[in-house]
């Protein structure tokens, strides 16, 4: 515990066999311990790519990645116990009902058989979901599949979370209802987040900073307040034009 | 790790549960399979084997040659023979019919007076020989006997029944004959001891089975081929629900939660991997119960499992596992679960009908038989065959054993390589 730094990202690259753009160019990113952070970058810029990296789906080219001072590449399996992960897709069995979607992740994460229900009908309840816990995924609306999609990531208690777009597709109160509950996860547990978005808006809301992501490039790294000042924008979303037009140029 | 085998388990029987047509293609359409082919083949195996070819006999003769060749059809129990005589008339003029209608394989028609024609022939011969005439072939008539086949019957089994009628009929010549000499003999030697003809056939007709044990074999018959074969069949169907969840699994988002579970990728399939064994090993005890306790009411044989159930239940058990193994090839190798359940199915069309599924593979052409070595149903289905008609034992069905294990071996270790080499593509 003596680094203040969760995760620490060295000179990552990473291209796919088939593409010619490298979808992620000599990445460096510190996230500190207990901080949210928000990574933002439109649609292919790589976001997904980096979270798929940091949960040992998919291999870096070159670069070194620690998490909590483990090697993501030798000790991947101590990894999964600090990390929680709540994928872009929904990864649900969509003909199982929550609980027993729920069910089945807890058993999977070891979690004891007297506590299980009781943490499912804690997290369900926190959402407004208790009563519908029963039917099958596939007939939730989106939001609440995505309620459920985050909970099966929380289960067992992470240090730090990785979220891929947690909140694509919903409308503002589901947001909300997800961001502030990801807010408090921080404030109480001093959990790490780690989320991608190209919600620049709702980022400047809850992240204490934020990473712009773009063609592969990390360009600019800090606190939405600082990033505003120095690039004399309104809001994040100026400050995103600005520097992807320099980018640009 | 066993409580995450178990975990898994549980879902995967929860998944398996809601997945009603899956539920459909492992359970009830091995039983349709196994009811309605044991009892479409069973009218064809019947007919070979318990009650033999049907044949008709119109026995118009009331002499020794119509009693000759009824009780040799009688004895021969390759047939089950129907005798009408001339009160009959009926069937007389239908009996072509009869056959054509497929009641019948074969009708043969002695005529009328069969018997003195031959003895009147003989009588001419006879006289010939004693009187030292020439004789006069145009005063010889000839016994037409007629036989109707069923243009579906064997020509080889036509022919054994002409050629047998041409012995009968040789048979009962020299016994005239015999008798006779014999009447002439003792007129001229005043002999009152009437000599009589030895009573035994001059052939005979051994039919057995070829079989490698002494004792305790079983016939072949529908029964004994279709619940195997069928059971097999269901066994590697499995593939298709097991592939397509293999897929499912890895299409969406789930495999990124899956993969980020303690523990590797391959110990949470097998809870998966588990359970289909189990369902094959349940298809198998069902089909076997219904071989057992259903058929026999519909009138079918009871189905004979062997004396060795110990190495029915480990031969049953290594089916399932290879069918599976072979399951989770197609799951790892396709990316969509349409084209796994497409080749799938179909690899395993081809690989039932060359491995003697759908035919008994004896039947089959040399060059079939000789590819269905290439058949993992093959192999199976000569393991039940070895225990359940020839009441073999363990070792006689090792190399069967062997063979499947090692199949497995290959698409494990196959699985394993392009699972290991996607994570490092993507
Ligand atoms: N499995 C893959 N194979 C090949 N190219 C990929 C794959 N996944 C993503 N890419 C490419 O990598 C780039 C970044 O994609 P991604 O990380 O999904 O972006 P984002 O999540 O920010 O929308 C895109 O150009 C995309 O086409
Ligand atoms: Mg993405």
């Amino acid at each position: 515990m003596s680094s203040p730094i969760a995760i620490n990202i060295s000179n990552l690259t990473k291209h796919y066999l088939k593409e010619q753009n490298v979808a992620l160019n000599n990445l460096n990113l510190e996230i500190v311990r207990g901080e949210v952070f928000g990574l933002l970058g439109p649609n292919g810029a790589g976001k997904t790519t980096l979270f798929s990296i940091l949960c040992g789906l998919v291999k870096m080219n070159s670069g070194k990645v620690e998490i909590e001072g483990n090697d993501i590449i030798t000790q991947m399996e101590r990894i999964k116990k600090i990390i929680g992960i709540v994928p872009q897709d929904i990864a649900l069995y969509p003909t199982l009902s929550a609980v027993e979607n729920l069910q089945y992740f807890c058993r999977m994460h070891g979690i004891r058989k007297s506590e299980i229900t009781s943490l499912i009908k804690w997290n369900l309840s926190l959402f407004g979901l208790l009563g519908v816990g029963k039917k099958p995924i596939e007939k939730y609306s989106g939001g609440m599949k995505r309620s459920i999609n985050l909970i099966a990531g929380l289960l067992h208690d992470p240090g730090i979370l990785l979220l891929d777009e947690p909140t694509v597709g919903l409308d503002v109160q589901n947001k909300r209802k997800i961001m502030s509950h990801l807010k408090d996860l921080n404030k109480k547990k001093q959990t790490t987040i780690l989320y991608t978005s190209h919600d620049l808006e709702q980022a400047e809301i809850f992240c204490d900073r934020v990473g712009i992501l773009n063609e592969g490039q990390l360009l600019i790294v800090g606190r939405p307040a600082e990033l505003r000042n120095h690039f004399q924008a309104g809001s994040l979303e100026e400050v995103f034009v600005k520097v992807t037009q320099d980018q640009c140029r | 790790m066993i409580q995450r085998l178990w975990a898994t388990l549980v879902k995967e029987c929860q998944l398996l549960w809601r997945d009603r047509k899956g539920l459909v293609v492992l359970f009830v359409l091995p039983i349709l399979l196994v009811f309605i082919m044991t009892l479409i083949q069973h009218e064809a195996y019947r007919s070979l084997n318990e009650t033999g070819v049907p044949v008709l006999l119109i026995n118009d003769d009331n002499g020794v040659l119509g009693q000759t060749i009824q009780r040799a059809f009688e004895d021969f129990e390759l047939c089950s023979v129907t005798v009408y005589n001339d009160e009959q008339s009926s069937v007389k003029s239908s009996y072509v019919d009869l056959v054509a209608s497929g009641e019948y394989v074969v009708a043969v028609h002695v005529p009328e007076n069969a018997t003195s024609v031959l003895r009147q022939d003989v009588k001419l011969i006879m006289d010939a020989i004693t009187e030292d005439e020439k004789l006069d072939s145009t005063l010889l008539k000839q016994v037409e006997i007629e036989i109707v086949a069923d243009p579906i019957a064997r020509k080889s089994f036509i022919m054994a029944i002409g050629s047998g009628l041409r012995e009968f009929i040789a048979s009962v010549k020299t016994r005239i004959l015999f008798e006779m000499m014999s009447t002439e003999l003792n007129e001229i030697s005043g002999n009152q001891n009437k000599l009589t003809f030895p009573a035994q056939d001059f052939f005979i007709f051994n039919e057995y089975y070829a079989v490698s044990g002494e004792d305790d074999v079983f016939a072949p018959n529908a029964v004994q081929h279709n619940i195997p074969a069928w059971a097999i069949f269901s066994i590697f169907f499995i593939i298709i629900p097991l592939g397509a969840s293999i897929i499912k699994e890895r299409e969406n988002g789930l495999i990124t939660r899956l993969r980020t579970l303690p523990g590797n990728y391959f110990s949470i399939l097998s809870g998966k991997l588990l359970l289909f064994t189990i369902i094959g090993c349940i298809q198998m005890a069902i089909i076997v119960c219904i071989g057992l306790y259903i058929l026999p009411q519909l009138g079918l044989p009871r189905l004979q499992l062997g004396s060795n159930l110990g190495a029915f239940t480990l031969l049953t058990i290594i089916v399932a596992i290879s069918a599976v193994a072979y399951g989770l090839f197609l799951g790892t190798f396709f990316n969509s679960a349409p084209q796994a359940s497409i080749f799938g199915g179909i690899s395993v069309l081809i690989f039932s009908a060359l491995g003697g599924i759908w035919v008994p593979l004896n039947i089959m052409p040399d060059i079939m038989q000789s590819i269905s070595i290439v058949s993992p149903l093959n192999w199976s289905l000569k393991g039940f065959y070895a225990l359940m008609i020839q009441n073999a034992g363990l070792s006689d069905i090792l190399y069967c054993i062997l063979m499947m294990l090692l199949f497995t071996a290959v698409m494990v270790c196959t699985s394993w390589f392009i699972n290991v080499n996607r994570c490092l593509r993507a």
